[in-house]
């Protein structure tokens, strides 16, 4: 089973996205928080970028979302290509853009992100992965 | 037409879409991920990939398009726990 592993940072589960710009140029690999805590399995984002990366990466408006607790307001949905490719993961997702981010991160995985793939420490307490 | 002018047109037109197809299961959107272009549908699809793909393909500037997933309803709050 292909696995992508990542040390913690900041003492918090990371992972990270590739993002693609207009041209197909690979933009340099995005950090996230893994956090379980972020929307439900019905949600419709699976990550929460900063507004700029989505623009960047040639993200096609879909409306505009309501979100609560550590993101509080209004915010734009896009559609945009994600890539994970340690293990070949390459799909198009919904991604909440916002203007700013979790200090040290560039942005979150969300709970519907993460249960997409067997995800934990894989029994070493110092690292994060995901696995297919 | 300006670029202003297609979002307000592509906004409305996903709008009404999405209201249509919440309301009516039987509307031809219901379920479907909807792909709309300078103020019309120009794809349908199961899947967001395809239409997202074909909805590049058809007009490569974003910012003239809107994608939707018909029958959902966007105006549920989602929570993102606040990390301490």
């Amino acid at each position: 089973m292909p696995r992508a592993i990542w040390p913690l940072h900041r003492g918090r589960p990371r992972l990270e996205v590739v993002l693609n710009t207009l041209s197909g140029m690979l933009l340099s690999p995005r950090n996230l928080v893994a956090d379980s805590g972020a929307g439900s399995m019905q949600a419709p984002f699976e990550l929460i970028l900063t507004d700029q990366d989505c623009l960047a990466s040639n993200a096609t408006l879909t409306t505009t979302i309501q979100l609560g607790g550590a993101f509080s307001g209004a915010f734009p949905l896009y559609s945009l290509r994600i890539q994970v490719p340690q293990i070949g993961f390459d799909r198009i997702l919904q991604v909440v853009g916002v203007p700013i981010v979790l200090t040290g991160f560039d942005g979150l995985a969300g709970f519907r992100f993460l249960n997409r793939f067997t995800y934990g420490n894989f029994g070493d307490p110092d690292q994060f992965g995901l696995e297919v | 037409m300006s670029v202003t002018e297609i979002r307000e047109l592509n906004g409305a037109l996903v709008d009404q879409i999405n209201r249509e197809a919440l309301a009516d299961p039987h509307s031809p959107y219901a379920g479907k991920w909807v792909g709309v272009a300078n103020g019309k549908v120009v794809t349908v699809s199961d899947t967001l990939d395809e239409t997202f793909k074909e909805l590049q393909r058809i007009e490569p500037d974003p910012k003239r398009t809107r994608l939707i997933e018909a029958s959902r309803d966007y105006s549920v709050v989602e929570y993102v726990w606040e990390v301490h």
